[in-house]
């Protein structure tokens, strides 16, 4: 055997580049899919049939196709139609779309798990919908969100790695150029694996410590 | 003579079920209107009908005169109406207080000072001046009635409905919400109670109907319903929770 890391960690600084690059575009899908993912819950619970079938639609074709191949149309289809994104742009699209689709469904299942009596609480002391949803409902279906977005936000931050495809370098396509030049594979792939660990359980620790907070209110 | 609450042939069904039909109830300002029935007999329906949680498919509601509809402002209706849950439905993520003085807030517009100053009155009334801290999974079924009791007071409502207050609670903290009701009856609260409380019915009600099928079978003082019911069906369900 003849594992070498000392080369690897002469590269250290680029890969630590290229976690920037992806918590970068984890950050932004997360944040944009978070807003598709609220959106999309309100439209499939709303009473407007519509706006209901919209939502429904989105989910369902977003969580029937592969990641990588809403990525793919976003940059390498598109342009034939004349729309032309930066991969940055189609990156953190592609992913933000991807990920909005499970939200929704999150957000959705949270918003019903509440106890329908609370919405007839709200509503009977003279409140309107969007106060009711707001001050009542919300709170309590955050808390009920909080472990399956946890889970969520984690997946965005490893589907992240698909952004390579589309000649974004993050993480994983910084490891991937390094390993052009050295040959070094399994050094590379082992300390990318530790880089994302790392990245992840920061992120779990921090949802940790905000779901104990949240369950002694 | 106008009542704060009128309904007239008002018809309501869940898909295939009739819950209520033809039904036809009025209610004069100040009045205490207990209502009894076997369960599925619409009497819950009544409630949530006076307040729109449900709406009608057919017939006229009035609310101190105004006819109330879908297009009605819906919200100042039911600001009007407390509403009392069998399950309580307090909001889990506040304190008693927190639950009182959330629709004053939100819905009045209220400032917090004035709104927390009603609120702790209100639940001084009911007998829970040391729990105003409390989250709703402190306090106790009885407790939690109460502090919804005053959240609906709150509001400082023409009206007060009662939906099966008592029911989800376990025997020994019957007593403590029934000496609420019965203190607010006193006060000269408008009040509509859905109740297996006999003794209550007896005890405050002006008018006691039995409801059956989504329709009132008979309706009359407690004396009359109680002691000297004249239709069969009331006859055979009395017997029945007597025993």
């Amino acid at each position: 055997m003849n594992l070498d890391y000392s080369v690897i960690l002469s590269k250290l600084p680029i890969l630590l580049d290229g976690c920037w690059v992806t918590l970068e575009i984890s950050f932004f899908s997360l944040l944009l899919g978070m807003i598709f993912g609220i959106a999309g819950a309100l439209c499939r619970i709303s009473s407007n049939p519509l706006l209901t079938s919209i939502a429904f639609f989105y989910v369902w074709i977003i969580r029937g196709t592969p990641v990588m191949v809403q990525l793919f149309i976003l940059y390498f289809g598109l342009p034939q139609l004349g729309i032309k994104l930066s991969s940055m742009t189609a990156g953190i699209l592609g992913l933000a779309i991807n990920t909005g689709a499970y939200i929704t469904e999150i957000i959705r299942a949270g918003i019903q798990a509440v106890d329908k009596g609370q919405m007839e609480a709200a509503l009977s002391v003279g409140m309107n919908y969007r106060q009711a949803m707001v001050r009542i409902i919300g709170p309590q279906a955050t808390k009920i969100c909080i472990p399956p977005l946890v889970n969520q936000f984690i997946m965005t931050l490893k589907n992240s790695s698909i952004a390579s495809l589309v000649t974004i370098t993050e993480l994983f396509r910084t490891g991937e150029q390094i390993i052009y030049t050295t040959f070094r594979s399994f050094e590379v792939y082992t300390i990318i694996a530790v880089l994302y660990l790392i990245m992840n359980s920061v992120f779990m620790i921090i949802a940790d410590n905000l779901e104990k907070r949240m369950a002694r209110q | 003579m106008s009542y704060i609450v009128e309904m007239q042939n008002v018809y309501k069904s869940f898909g295939a079920v009739d819950v209520l039909k033809d039904f036809n109830l009025n209610l004069q300002e100040g009045e205490k209107v207990v209502i009894i029935g076997p369960s599925g007999s619409g009497k819950s329906t009544v409630l949530r009908c006076i307040n729109h949680l449900e709406p009608i498919q057919s017939g006229k509601l009035y609310f101190s005169g105004q006819q109330i509809d879908e297009k009605s402002d819906l919200c100042q209706l039911r600001a009007q109406i407390g509403m009392v849950f069998q399950r309580f439905n307090l909001f889990p993520h506040k304190t008693a207080l927190e639950n009182v003085i959330e629709a004053p807030l939100v819905v009045k517009g209220m400032t917090r000072a004035a709104a927390e100053q009603n609120a702790l009155e209100l639940l001084q009334k009911v007998g829970l001046s040391d729990k105003t801290g409390s989250y709703p999974r402190e306090l106790s079924g009885g407790q939690q009635q109460r502090v919804a009791i005053a959240r609906a007071l709150a509001m400082n409502p023409k009206i007060m409905l009662f939906d099966e207050p008592t029911s989800a609670l376990d025997p020994e903290l019957v007593g403590e919400v029934l000496l609420t009701m019965k203190a607010l009856a006193e006060d000269g609260m408008t009040m509509v109670v859905v109740t297996h409380e006999m003794g209550f019915a007896r005890e405050v009600s002006d008018r006691v109907i039995f409801m059956d099928q989504g329709v009132i079978v008979e309706e009359g003082s407690p004396t009359e319903i109680f002691e000297y019911p004249q239709q069969e069906r009331t006859k055979s369900f009395l017997k029945r929770i007597r025993h």
